[in-house]
């Protein structure tokens, strides 16, 4: 973006951003030294899901776009990966012996669908697992922004698109598996070796540090500052001449490619994707975390999820009411901290001020007829 | 959709579907018509559900995610009433009215009231206190599935045409004939309650202009408490009078909030008899596609269909042009 904001120090190369970033990055390289393969799958997971809260807090806690609708780009990314790796069973590890996925064969498909066969090769799922969910939200975005619809109806319009696809994904039972989605897919491999637990957690790793970096860069230069004028007052942002449509369309488009990447790395790792992470269910776990860790803070909705996966594994063994502890979690903050929980963190440790640059000190004009 | 407004005639109806049966070589003509009236069952539930939301969110502003959570405590309130008591399902639909009333009245004063003027916060509380409600149902009742029975008096179908051996050809039964009723007669409660009653003119006073109302003595808090806790009520009577069509159990609600929503934002929210239209529209259409593709096809064509229409109309389809 070339357009500057007066006033506003232009963002320079971020020093303390990678310093942070480095230190945080070998934290969580040290853990696979630590943790057992279970706690290690558990930490991946969770990774996961705290870099879709990142990605929701982009356009939510930046731009002020709620959305139900990231659980949705992460499965879009996440079926991608599943066919991949689905069609790429070996023939002696595929009980039916073909080309094609059981579930197919059972549905009575005679050939592999044209629009799942490229799927086999790696470089076409890789792009299809950031491109499929990217170029469905550009779609919805350009549909959805350029109108005069007002934020609660564009949540509505994001329950109504979760809804859809969840009931679309599971009657398409041929193609998509239905309810039990595509489960039993091969390893991950690299040039026909298979990508042990330690190797996926550090891919996950790596594109949890990308996101974070990127979101962090993002919105401490002046994009970021028109992202959060355009939460804060939109008609003057509009005034001033930049066109806010343009700018939803893009922190939407680029969200939804992150969230269906995480999607993509979900797969390897939990063996199997179903229309459960479709649901409204999940989208509105992600818009939790991003509210219970704080919008505008990245690293709130990083933590939230994290910690909260972390608390519930360990609840979840001595009661069933975990959804009750969440609610009222979501009911104390919205009602009492509506900036998170990050914002109960004193000011220094709030990592927060470092993506909001410092106004430039005013120059105070000298005093008149003296 | 005109076979349908003639269905309250039934002679007419008797003929009208006559002359199809013979025009469309019998069974196709006949299908038809029994899937529209499938479709007028639909209708009544989105009339039901769709109606405590107008209230909620057409008069108040107000996004209450937590809608179909009150239709869920509707069910519940049925379903003790029935265990307990073995009341008649007609019977409970007052105490329906007032517990889930009361709870919505509470919550008013505790969430809703400091949220006004803050949507997306309003929305966010709400469904905060969809999952607070649904954990708290399964505490008291586990998740375990409820049934409700319905009265005796109302199983059975109205038979509007029967083929020469006495076999219904086109039916309606007569539980799904008793939803559309009620939900025709609450409709029409609330249009009095709201055109031809102080209270009904205080609230318009209020959703109008709240400052100049205050200073006319009218009590803003109290009204938008009634309002609210009535909107809820009016769920808590939609869940009593849907509980025996499927089982009971708390996240019923959940099923019925989205459809809920896409009726009010068809419809519209500036008269209430854009939920009549609103949901007759989507009912009616989802039956025929439904008919002509499948059920969830027809569910994921309607759904986007009325994302295309807020997008466009997001202020429903039935709403005068105001100038702005």
């Amino acid at each position: 973006m070339t357009n500057t904001v007066l006033g506003y120090k232009q963002s320079t190369f971020p020093t303390q951003l990678i310093v942070i970033s480095t230190i945080g990055f070998l934290m969580f390289a040290i853990l696979p030294f630590a943790l057992g393969d279970f706690q290690l799958s558990l930490v991946s997971k969770l990774i996961i899901f705290g870099s879709l809260a990142v990605s929701l807090d982009l356009v939510w806690g930046f731009t002020g776009i709620l959305s139900f609708a990231h659980g949705v780009f992460f499965t879009l990314g996440g079926y991608a990966a599943a066919y991949y790796l689905k069609l790429n069973l070996s023939a002696s590890a595929n009980n039916y012996g073909g080309e094609l996925p059981d579930f197919m064969v059972w549905n009575g498909l005679e050939s592999l669908p044209w629009f799942i066969a490229p799927l086999k090769h790696f470089p076409i799922a890789l792009f299809a697992t950031v491109a499929v969910p990217a170029l469905f939200a550009y779609i919805i975005g350009y549909f959805i922004f350029h109108s005069k619809v007002s934020g609660v109806y564009i949540t509505i319009i994001t329950l109504a698109i979760s809804s859809a696809l969840t009931t679309f994904f599971v009657s398409q039972q041929a193609y998509t598996g239905g309810t039990n989605g595509i489960t039993d897919v091969s390893r991950l491999n690299f040039f026909g070796t298979p990508i042990s637990a330690t190797g996926i957690y550090f891919l996950i790793l790596i594109y949890a540090t990308f996101v974070l970096a990127l979101s962090w860069w993002l919105t401490q230069s002046n994009f970021g500052l028109i992202l959060r004028s355009i939460n804060e007052n939109e008609q003057r942002i509009a005034y001033l001449g930049y066109d806010v449509a343009q700018y939803k369309i893009f922190i939407w488009t680029l969200s939804a490619a992150l969230a269906g990447l995480a999607g993509g790395l979900f797969v390897p790792l939990n063996r199997f994707i179903s229309p459960v992470y479709l649901a409204v269910a999940f989208g509105t776990q992600v818009v939790i975390w991003v509210a219970i860790g704080g919008r505008g803070t990245l690293i709130g909705p990083l933590l939230a999820a994290m910690l909260l996966g972390q608390v519930q594994n360990s609840v979840e063994k001595v009661t069933q009411d975990w959804q009750l502890i969440v609610g009222i979690l979501l009911l104390v903050v919205v009602l009492f901290i509506p900036s998170g929980l990050m914002s109960l963190l004193p000011e220094r440790f709030n990592l927060t001020n470092l993506s909001r640059p410092k106004p430039i000190e005013p120059r105070i004009p000298s005093e008149k007829g003296s | 959709m005109f076979h349908c407004i003639s269905f309250s005639t039934g002679v007419s109806l008797y003929f009208l579907a006559q002359e199809e049966a013979e025009v469309t070589t019998g069974i196709d003509g006949l299908a038809i018509l029994n899937q529209l009236l499938n479709g007028f069952g639909i209708v009544g539930v989105l009339l039901l559900t769709g109606l405590g939301l107008a209230i909620t969110f057409g008069v108040m502003r107000i996004i209450n995610l937590a809608h179909g959570e009150f239709i869920m405590l509707g069910a519940y309130v049925t379903f003790v009433m029935q265990s307990t008591f073995q009341m008649d399902l007609l019977l409970t639909i007052p105490f329906a009215f007032i517990v889930t009333a009361a709870i919505g009245a509470v919550v008013e004063f505790i969430i809703i009231r400091r949220l006004y003027g803050n949507p997306l916060e309003t929305l966010l509380a709400t469904w905060g206190l969809g999952i607070v409600l649904q954990g708290i149902v399964k505490l008291l009742f586990t998740a375990q599935l409820k049934y409700v029975k319905a009265p005796a008096y109302l199983s059975g179908s109205l038979v509007l045409l029967s083929d020469s051996s006495g076999a219904a050809r086109v039916a309606i039964s007569y539980y799904r004939l008793f939803i559309v009723l009620v939900g025709l007669a609450l409709l029409g409660i609330t249009m009095f309650l709201f055109y031809g009653t102080s209270w009904g003119r205080q609230i318009r006073a209020v959703t109008q202009n709240r400052d100049m109302s205050k200073c006319l003595g009218v009590n803003t808090q109290l009204i938008d408490m009634g309002t609210f806790a009535y909107g809820c009520g009016l769920a808590g009577i939609a869940g009593t009078v849907i509980s025996p069509l499927k089982s009971v159990a708390p996240p019923m609600g959940q099923d019925y909030l989205v459809d809920a929503w896409m009726v009010v934002v068809t419809g519209g929210v500036d008269r209430l008899v854009g939920i009549l239209a609103g949901s007759f529209l989507i009912g009616e259409s989802n039956a025929l596609i439904a008919f002509l593709l499948n059920d969830p096809l027809a569910r994921v064509i309607v759904l986007t269909a009325v994302i295309v229409l807020i997008r466009y109309r997001p202020e429903g389809l039935f709403t005068v042009q105001k100038r702005v």
